[in-house]
């Protein structure tokens, strides 16, 4: 942990938490990098420059590959990987782009979008959104009135921070940041599948579940579905 | 819901809450403060936070918060807002008025933890330089003052041995008198994740806190000691690890002064201190109290970390020195993993502590009666100094009820809430002829001021603040200072009003002065915390970058070897009585910080609407008590009325509640008693009794102002 949590950096998302083994060199994109080992392909990417994609990865928290974004190519090896699970090796060689990845990036983002409000897309600023744009996603093949969650009620019982589910992409962070950056495990993924939803204790409103507004969920959310009051005028601007 | 509205501005600052000083970047739109995002490279909280400094800062912005400055000829006139060239020409008329009369010393200074290093700094200089005498004190005199002197005489420095982060590599954990997950709730989570990897943890806290038992960490042993028995639960602790020869004698040879260890543990090896004889004293299993010293000195790395349930108590110096003979008769000093560290109450008590806020002492505990100190400070400041101690916060108060001492500066505090024996503090209070408050708010104090001052908030001003383990951090300016000026300019207008020529065009020049006249921050700097984050302090030339590991090599004592202080346990003399059979003992809750000023002028008030007694169901029972019922709780010194929860939190005979509101009046009922050494005042025992009322009078107004608070 001493590492991990020492080695973090203010204006970089490295993806995974930073590790101190001995040195280990490999290629990102023809590009030579060497990290610790133990880090993941994601965080020698990042180092390299290179960063990947990704919506259930940041630095403050274990890898956890639910996301399918970070996906990439290692010469020699079958498959499509995910970058933050995989562990650099001596000599790997890593492709972070290509035709198949930009479309199975594709893909998995469009099914993210095709759950998404529509009209919540323009003006976004969140790491969700920045992704899209920076992928060039603007669009799903779907269409409307498939299987959604645009129906789910709004949890505004925190003066503090309010959990809007129509927004969540059960990516976890928040379910992990309460485990192993606060310790207070008040929170959890209930159901399975589509079903999956991120709940406060025995499914109760933030404010009486076991949280305790610390803020570490609200700061590990991709897609402010977990955000503050305090950034919204009107409605919730706190007293 | 549409999306938030993006932030346009931020700037890296210190958190002002409790002592582990968290980095935040507070971000802003226009003059607001929108969001408070915890800063990654912040040394102290790698990106993590708490509920108050992260959501609980509107506080500045609170339609209470004073705007104007304030004067009154007496404290039953109504105030009159002034222009700030009135408000300092009437407060320094009437302080010199009062010395002209009185004499000198008839006049002091307070400086507070939430004030930022310089700021401490200069009201020290006020009291010294310009009001030409000693008295001067800071409100770590309530909390950690027998921090400062215990670990002084045991390890040569008070302050914490190590840097947060050690905790990370400890073995054993032990915390004595202290909740951090309440308290220091950003250090807790650190600690929970050591605890995880499988850190083994030892509880010596009367109460079942958090700390105690949480998902996923539960303490190996608990010693719920009786309020008052920490000396005698150390000693025996000492003494099962001298019985039985778990000292570290080769870092004792090596380190310390052998002939002290000697008489230590003759004391402690005694049979009067055995755990057969301690466990029934402190209600303890003898079992629990072998395990605990087996565990503490088979470390291999054991660090303790202790709060104000060691140090506010007859004892607290004592139970302070027990915490130093522990660490160095194991071993367990000098290098990471381990330690003795206070956990600090506010986020600059250690700064307070080591700037020379004090009667007796000069920044970096250099006496004022010693001529070198003297000079070196006169030569700076071009006067001459006071050789003699001034008075501390509580003589000070005893020598206003006497009718000498007639005027007070405080800055940042408001001792009629926070200090003990409210009914003593009050009537000195209106005994003196000018007391000049500096804080934010109207507060218990300002209604016996006669001038206020309005102050900014730590987001209105530049400086630094010194957290728990010694590391300096600056606090920057978010938004301008909301009446006008920053608290240090309101600190240095004052004393030129007095009399005093000087200027200062930051306080970074402020803090160039500290690192002048004091050899731990001689090598502290704004460019230096500017360009590497923060730095823990010695800072000097053989550590351009600071210190996160104490006492290496050696100790900072005359000799460079750690002593052993005999810590003999003498009980309180606040006892239980037919008339008095509960102990009541106080602490703090997540939510709420200190009295309130801040917290309860934000949200978090719906977690923690009103204090509450916690009694266990026993004692409830005895009473005819059901929870949630309205209680008086009296004492020796006086009664206060508030609601009672029942609660397997603590064990029969002891009650327990927090003092976070003004209208509970918890420091009503403590009692008078105070440190042997510092005066630090026994918050944590007082002999009650508890009976059932009906609903008290005004209980319409409290319970709207509880619904109001909740909403």
């Amino acid at each position: 942990m001493w590492h991990e949590v020492r080695g973090l950096k203010d204006d970089v998302d490295l993806g995974t938490p930073p590790r101190d083994g001995p040195p280990v060199s490999l290629e990102i994109d023809g590009q030579p990098v060497t990290v610790p080992a133990g880090s993941s392909v994601m965080l020698a990417a990042a180092t390299a420059g290179r960063a990947i994609p990704k919506l259930c990865a940041t630095d403050m928290l274990e890898a956890f590959g639910s996301c399918r974004v970070c996906l990439i190519e290692i010469e020699g090896r079958n498959g499509f990987p995910a970058s933050c699970t995989t562990p650099v090796a001596e000599g790997m060689k890593v492709k972070t782009r290509s035709e198949a990845l930009t479309r199975l990036r594709k893909g998995v983002l469009g099914l993210y979008l095709s759950d998404f409000p529509r009209n919540e897309i323009p003006g976004g600023w969140s790491e969700f959104h920045e992704t899209l744009k920076a992928e060039g996603i603007t669009s799903h093949p779907y269409g409307e009135g498939g299987a959604n969650h645009f129906d789910a009620r709004v949890d505004d019982s925190n003066p503090y921070f309010l959990f809007d589910p129509t927004k969540c992409i059960v990516c976890s962070r928040c379910v992990r940041a309460c485990a192993e950056v606060q310790g207070t495990f008040a929170l959890t993924i209930d159901g399975r599948g589509f079903e999956s939803k991120v709940v406060a204790s025995q499914n109760q409103p933030f404010l009486q579940s076991e949280c305790v507004s610390c803020g570490a969920c609200v700061q590990a959310c991709p897609s402010h579905a977990l955000v503050e009051k305090s950034l919204f005028d009107g409605e919730y601007k706190h007293a | 819901m549409p999306n938030p509205i993006k932030p346009e501005k931020s700037v890296v600052t210190t958190c002002a809450y409790c002592g582990v000083g968290c980095g935040f970047k507070a971000e802003t739109r226009g003059e607001k403060i929108v969001r408070m995002i915890p800063w990654k490279e912040g040394k102290a909280n790698h990106g993590h936070s708490c509920i108050k400094g992260r959501f609980a800062y509107d506080y500045y912005n609170a339609p209470d918060r004073v705007l104007t400055p304030l004067i009154r000829a007496s404290i039953d006139d109504p105030w009159k807002s002034v222009s700030w060239e009135e408000a300092f020409a009437y407060a320094a008329g009437e302080f010199k008025r009062i010395q002209a009369k009185f004499g000198v010393k008839s006049i002091g200074a307070v400086s507070s933890s939430r004030c930022t290093n310089e700021e401490i700094f200069l009201t020290q200089k006020l009291a010294r330089a310009v009001l030409g005498n000693n008295n001067i004190d800071n409100c770590a005199r309530i909390c950690h003052s027998p921090t400062q002197f215990g670990l002084t005489q045991t390890i040569g420095a008070g302050a914490a041995s190590q840097h947060f982060d050690s905790i990370l590599q400890a073995d054993v954990i032990m915390i004595v008198g202290a909740n951090p997950t309440e308290g220091h709730p950003v250090f807790g989570s650190l600690m929970k994740r050591r605890i995880r990897e499988g850190a083994r943890l030892i509880v010596i806290d009367p109460r079942k806190t958090e700390t105690v038992e949480s998902a996923h960490c539960k303490a190996d042993v608990h010693l719920a000691i009786r309020p008052g028995t920490n000396v005698a639960i150390l000693d025996s602790i000492a003494h099962v690890i001298v019985r039985e020869k778990l000292y570290n004698e080769a870092f004792v040879h090596a380190r310390c002064e052998v002939a002290e260890f000697e008489n230590w543990k003759a004391l402690v090896g005694d049979d009067k201190y055995a755990p057969e004889v301690i466990g029934p004293i402190a209600n303890v299993d003898p079992a629990d109290i072998r395990r605990a010293a087996r565990l503490y000195a088979g470390g291999p790395n054991s660090t303790i970390y202790y709060g104000l349930g060691v140090t506010e108590h007859s004892q607290g110096s004592t139970g302070v020195m027990c915490l130093g003979n522990l660490g160095l008769s194991c071993g367990m000093l000098g290098r990471e993993g381990v330690g003795v560290n206070p956990l600090r109450g506010q986020g600059n008590v250690q700064g307070g502590s080591c700037l020379g806020s004090w009667p007796h002492v000069f920044s970096g505990y250099r006496f004022v009666t010693d001529h070198a100190t003297r000079s070196s400070f006169e030569a700076e400041w071009g006067v001459t100094l006071d050789a003699e101690p001034g008075l501390r916060l509580p003589n000070m108060l005893d020598a206003a009820v006497a009718g000498s001492f007639k005027g007070m500066y405080i800055m940042g505090e408001d001792p009629v809430q926070s200090d003990p024996n409210q009914h003593h503090v009050i009537a000195a209070m209106k005994n003196m002829e000018c007391v000049v408050l500096h804080d934010l708010f109207l507060n218990e104090t300002s209604k016996y001021a006669h001038v206020f001052f309005p102050g900014s908030s730590s987001l209105e001003k530049d400086g630094t603040f010194t957290n728990a383990e010694r590391r300096v951090s600056r606090v920057r300016k978010v938004i301008e200072p909301l009446a006008g000026l920053q608290d240090w300019e309101i600190t240095v207008k004052f004393m030129n009003a007095l009399g005093y020529e000087l200027s200062y065009d930051n306080p970074g020049e402020v803090l160039d002065e500290i690192a002048r006249l004091s050899p731990n921050y001689s090598g502290m700097s704004f460019a230096l915390i500017d360009q590497i984050g923060s730095a823990q302090w010695p800072c000097n030339k053989d550590a351009p970058q600071g210190t996160e590991v104490l006492h290496r090599e050696k100790f900072p004592r005359a000799n460079g070897l750690g002593t052993f202080m005999l810590t003999d346990y003498v009980p309180t003399a606040e006892r239980t009585s037919d008339r008095f059979p509960l102990l009541l003992t106080t602490g703090r809750i997540l939510t709420q910080y200190n009295v309130g000023t801040q917290t309860r002028r934000t949200p978090n008030s719906v977690w923690h609407p009103e204090d509450v007694l916690e009694i266990n169901e026993q004692d409830a029972i005895a009473r005819g008590l059901q929870d949630g019922d309205w209680v008086q709780m009296s004492s020796r010194f006086g009664q206060i009325q508030l609601r009672a929860r029942i609660s397997e939190r603590v064990n029969p005979g002891v009650v327990y509640t927090t003092f976070h509101h003004a209208k509970s009046k918890a420091n009503a009922v403590t009692s008078d008693l105070s440190d042997w050494a510092t005066n630090c005042p026994e918050y944590k025992v007082t002999a009650v009794d508890v009976v059932r009322i009906r609903v008290p009078t005004g209980t319409a107004s409290l319970e709207a102002a509880r619904l109001e608070a909740a909403e």
